[in-house]
């Protein structure tokens, strides 16, 4: 019968326009074309209408459930598209929006990275003031007046009595002062040296510095402690050293380096020894029943290891470009 | 402290490298770097001067043909001493120089030349680049040069800590090198009986109060100045110091080799034999050998001839005293000077010396007379005097050695772990330390020469660091306790980090600036005695003069837009009395430019003053610190307008400003627009504790939203009408915000604006009724009291 051919071409023909028609306007033209008032599928009922009576239950039910499968096939398609509607109008080659980018100084970075390590070995973090008395700086450290020490850190003076300090071991001062052993704190913040200003060194930097003290704390505790930090901040596989130096709040002392395997040489990254009892003295500690021992870093250094950075005033130049990075 | 290995074989027999001794000492505590390793060094051959004639081309250089025994090379030299005939260190193509100095065949003035001709500062040994290094004929061509230079030049250079005075000579060194191989120490000297040829005596006054606690002197005469011999002038090349004559050689040569600096002076200057040490006169000017002028003050040593100063003690001789080519007949001083006098002293003048350098760390009593006792010797055996005077040792001091005791026990808990007694033993024993067995550990007999060594942790340091740290097994013990931030840090930390995801950069600032900058922002600064350059000689007073850097420079380095931050230390102070000095942290943004530049999407949205005004809301209304603050408007002495950030409790918890023109031009600031400040202060601002979150009840009931526009004077300021609105019900009124203000360009004298009121109530769903009553309220009082007309939309 022409009818049931003409049906099946109309599936056929549909399915296969409706697959290439691509974007909104096709889909209209397709919908125009067949589901339309005028369209194709209209005028199959309009044919319809024509048959005998006999012929009409069969044709309509089989024209009712064609029209169906065609709506469906055409809001399936068209639904799909307008979930996407938006892509087809869009010239995705456009950027995006250029959304400011804050960052933290990368010496904040290192800083708290430092902080967290101790943190999680239970050190607390204490400051104190950036100028200070030269008692706290030196004097109650072990470093008299008239001493060569001295020489070690070249110093800022704010009047011959106070000075910037040179470094944050004068909040370890204060804190002993304040507080009865154990300790186990770290202390951090800017320190000051009076040198020239070039590459390699600036008039300010940034320490690290730890204090533990109870009535045991040995030599060989500084040395798990350091070892434990230094894999944290290095990795695991770091390769160190401690060797024997000299600090007047320190005996026995040390400094402890770690290889870099790129230049192939020891890389000084902290000094550190066990507590002198002159100090523990000078806060009114009793020096038979307590010991410990302290250390204490440079940041700028660190970093400067960590990042591949060659030039230490960068830190302080806040160059967008170099800042960006972090 | 250069030291020379050949130096070091006078006192101990060792078989290292040189590297290996650096090492070895560094991991002693000696922190050491070879500085000329000759066995290191290839292609350095003896070169033969075959002949050397002139360049074709070039009047000052030399063409010079040069055999290394088997072939012969054409050699460019521009050393004025090249000669043919000449026996030379010649360094062959491929060789490689210290200072990593490649040599290759190189193209001088048209003529191809196959390597060089060294001179003493190109190998390392001097800073002699004069002429070319001519070595003894005896050698033969092709001879290696590490065979040569090496037993005489190889060398390292230790820096010796403070504390460790007793290793500022080659002997002290060998010392150390002496234990770590294990083998004795060698005296070069031996120290014979001194016969004076007469009976005159030195006469020798020290001063009551002390400083100078032992002085040794005696005269010699018949003494012939001439050049030193070839072993001396050798010994003091191979630590890069020139000979001068043999007197001077040999005191200097004392110095580096026992550590002892002495003094000779020329007896014929001297008003009469006799020495006097006393104390200078207050602004007395004193010639040095250095040839300056010292104004000298009351609390400097002086030596005198019981009329005249000769020298300043312990750090420096005297001009018209000093040796010269002429000396026949000396005085010699040995003398032990107390270290602070002498630190003191050398500070005040800034003046450091080779003696002071020693004499302030401590010297040993007892070298003092051993020194005396080889100069005379030496002055015998190579300028031919002989001994005058009898010796004069004035001495007020003890010359014994002191005892400490070092208990096993201590020694123990410092290590964490036991150091086997025998070993302990061993140890001292190398250091030269006579132990005792007591019940509790040892008792130390310490040698003079360790002025270092006075109480128990520097024994202990001393055996740590012999036994090797390495051999220290660490220990860690940590239960996993964690320590919480406290909260102070961890607010700043998330204010820090809160203000990063808004877009800013986080700056570190010198806290040193020029004066003249400093005082643009504040009167009371805090200025630094001794500054390294007047650019940084005050500190800053606010943080806002190094942004205001920032934003120079990266302007002019093409970067229009700037938002940047700071957290960091301020410094105030009335007078430069500790007391007086306030010094606090603080928090201040600077903005500049655009937060969102111009782009295909939308306009540009500029990091202006509402821009910040955003940013300080969004930090203070955050809900979890609750903080409600006001903003009341302040003169400032460089921002217009400028807005103090007050909190409930009526504290300044920040401020908010634009800085005047007037001063970005006096700071020369490049910028384009408007320079927006918005400062936190931290301490206040940390109060509010950490952030600690209650939950509200979220409201459920659907919101009523109604616009209103109203025509109003331009003057009137929207936050006004807002306050007006909010003020006619608190209970369902949630928010009034304004969306839009409109100014005709016709009328300037008033604006429309058109407001947003949201309501909502916690308890039922609104009706119209509800709202309208409120709405009524409101457009007629907000009419009334600031003539404002409703418009219809």
């Amino acid at each position: 019968m022409s009818l049931d051919k003409t049906i099946k071409g109309l599936k056929t023909s549909f399915s296969k326009e409706l697959s290439k028609s691509k974007t909104s306007k096709d889909l209209e033209n397709f919908r125009i074309k067949y589901l339309g008032r005028n369209g194709q599928l209209a005028s199959l009922f309009e044919e319809f209408n024509k048959l005998p009576v006999s012929e009409k239950p069969r044709f309509g039910k089989e024209l009712n459930i064609l029209k169906n499968q065609l709506t469906e096939q055409y809001q399936n398609v068209l639904g799909n598209k307008s979930e996407n509607s938006a892509s087809s109008d869009i010239d995705f080659s456009l950027p995006g929006y250029n959304l400011p980018d804050g960052n933290i100084h990368p010496l904040e970075q290192i800083t708290s990275e430092i902080k967290s390590i101790f943190q999680s070995i239970g050190f607390s973090v204490a400051y104190g003031p950036e100028i200070d008395d030269d008692y706290h700086n030196f004097e109650a450290l072990n470093v008299p007046k008239h001493h060569p020490a001295r020489d070690m850190q070249d110093t800022f003076f704010i009047n011959p009595n106070a000075v910037l300090r040179t470094h944050t071991s004068n909040v370890q001062i204060h804190l002993m002062e304040n507080q009865d052993p154990p300790l186990r704190h770290i202390c951090c913040g800017r320190v000051f040296r009076n040198e020239a200003v070039s590459y390699k060194s600036f008039c300010l930097f940034n320490q690290v510095e730890g204090l533990v003290i109870n009535e045991t704390s040995s030599f060989a505790e500084m040395k798990g402690t350091l070892e434990y930090f230094v894999q944290e901040m290095f990795g695991k596989d770091t390769k160190m050293r401690f060797r024997p130096s000299y600090f007047p709040f320190t005996e026995p002392s040390a400094e402890v380096d770690i290889w870099n395997s790129k230049l192939n040489q020891w890389m000084e990254i902290l000094g550190c020894g066990m507590v002198n009892p002159n100090v523990l003295t000078n806060v009114g500690y009793d020096n038979e029943k307590y010991q410990g021992f302290a250390f204490g870093m440079g940041i700028e250094r660190i970093a400067m290891i960590k990042y591949g950075i060659k030039d230490i005033r960068l830190f302080y130049q806040n160059d967008i470009r170099f800042l960006e990075q972090f | 402290m250069k030291v020379s290995l050949h130096w070091l074989r006078r006192f101990v027999d060792f078989d290292l490298t040189t590297t290996e001794l650096a090492e070895k000492l560094t991991m002693r505590g000696f922190e050491s770097e070879v500085v000329s390793d000759f066995d290191s060094l290839d292609n350095l051959v003896v070169g033969d001067v075959l002949t050397a004639e002139k360049h074709p081309d070039a009047y000052k250089l030399k063409l010079c043909s040069v055999s290394d025994g088997s072939e012969t090379f054409t050699v460019v030299c521009g050393a004025p001493n090249v000669d043919a005939g000449q026996k030379i260190v010649f360094a062959k193509v491929g060789a490689i120089l210290p200072g990593d100095f490649k040599i290759g065949k190189a193209k001088i003035r048209g003529v191809e030349s196959f390597g060089m001709i060294c001179s003493e500062r190109e190998l390392g040994i001097s800073e002699e680049h004069d002429g070319i290094m001519v070595l003894d004929e005896s050698y033969k061509a092709g001879t290696p040069i590490k065979k040569v230079l090496g037993p005489l030049f190889n060398a390292i250079d230790i820096e010796v800590t403070p504390d460790k005075a007793f290793a500022l000579s080659h002997r002290g060194i060998a010392r150390e090198v002496a234990t770590i191989v294990g083998s004795k120490l060698k005296t070069p000297i031996n120290s014979v009986k001194l016969n004076p040829k007469s009976k005159d005596i030195v006469s020798v006054e020290l001063d009551k109060k002390g400083g100078c606690t032992r002085y040794i002197a005696g005269t010699m005469k018949g003494l012939k100045v001439g050049p030193s011999p070839k072993w001396l002038a050798e010994y003091l090349k191979s630590v890069g110091q020139k000979s001068i004559n043999n007197l001077v050689d040999i005191s200097n040569f004392m110095l580096l080799e026992i550590g002892h600096p002495t003094h000779v002076f020329d007896l014929k200057k001297l008003a009469k034999p006799a020495i006097k040490v006393s104390w200078a006169k207050k602004g007395e000017k004193f010639d040095a050998l250095d040839e300056e002028t010292y104004e000298l003050s009351a609390n400097h040593m002086v030596i005198t001839d019981t009329k005249n100063t000769v020298a300043l003690a312990g750090i420096i001789g005297g001009m018209d005293s000093s040796v010269t080519d002429s000396t026949t007949e000396v005085l010699i001083e040995s003398a032990y000077f107390d270290p602070v006098v002498i630190r003191k002293g050398s500070k005040k003048l800034n003046l450091l010396s080779e003696a002071s350098r020693r004499f302030e760390r401590g010297t040993d009593p007892n070298a003092a007379l051993e020194a005396f006792n080889m100069i005379v010797q030496l002055m015998q055996e190579v300028a031919g005097g002989t001994l005058e005077s009898v010796i004069t040792d004035e001495c007020s001091m003890c010359l014994d050695s002191t005892s400490v005791d070092l208990s096993s026990e201590k020694l123990l808990k410092y290590a964490g772990q036991e150091i086997p007694s025998k070993e302990v033993e061993s140890i001292l024993k190398g250091l030269h330390i006579d132990t005792k067995k007591t019940k509790t550990g040892w008792n130390c007999s310490i040698p003079t020469f360790r002025t270092d060594l006075k109480v128990e942790t520097d024994l202990i340091e001393e055996v740590f660091r012999c036994y090797g740290y390495d051999n220290i097994k660490s220990s860690f013990n940590y239960s996993s306790i964690m320590q919480y931030a406290n909260d102070e840090e961890s607010t700043i930390s998330s204010l820090k980090h809160h203000l990063s995801s808004l877009g800013f950069r986080q700056s570190y600032n010198n806290s040193l600036e020029d004066i003249e900058e400093v005082k643009l922002f504040g009167k009371d600064v805090v200025s630094v005695m001794n500054p390294s350059s007047e650019r940084m000689n005050t500190l800053r007073i606010t943080l806002h003069s190094g942004l205001l850097k920032n934003l120079d420079f990266n302007f002019r380095n093409g970067s229009a837009n700037t938002l940047i931050y700071e957290y960091g230390t301020i410094f105030e102070g009335k007078t430069d009395k500790l007391e007086d000095i306030t010094q606090k942290s603080s928090l201040s943004c600077l903005v500049h430019g655009d937060v969102f530049s111009k782009n295909v999407h939308f306009d540009s949205i500029p990091a202006s003053f509402a821009f910040l005004k955003g940013v300080a809301s969004n930090i203070f209304e955050d809900k979890r610190l609750g903080i409600k603050v006001k903003y009341s408007e302040q003169k400032h002495h460089y921002c217009d307008p400028y807005y103090s950030i007050i909190d409930g409790k009526k504290q300044v918890i920040g401020g908010l400003g634009i800085i005047k023109d007037s001063l970005l031009k006096q700071l020369d600031i490049a910028h384009k627009h408007e320079v927006v400040v918005f400062d936190i202060d931290p301490e206040i601002f940390t109060n509010y504790g950490s952030y600690s979150t209650k939950v509200e009840d979220i409201v459920t009931f659907p919101i009523v939203q109604r616009d209103l526009n109203f025509k109003m004077d331009s003057s009137i300021q929207v936050g006004d009408v807002v306050k007006t609105m909010k003020s006619v019900n608190q209970s369902i009124l949630q928010n009034v915000i304004p969306v839009d203000i409109f100014q005709s360009k016709k009328d300037t004298s008033s604006k429309d604006v058109l407001f947003s009121l949201n309501f909502q109530s916690p308890k039922k769903t609104l009706e119209d009724n509800d709202v309208n009553a409120i709405i009524t309220e409101i457009i007629n009082i907000v009419s009334k009291k600031f003539n404002a007309k409703l418009r219809d939309n």
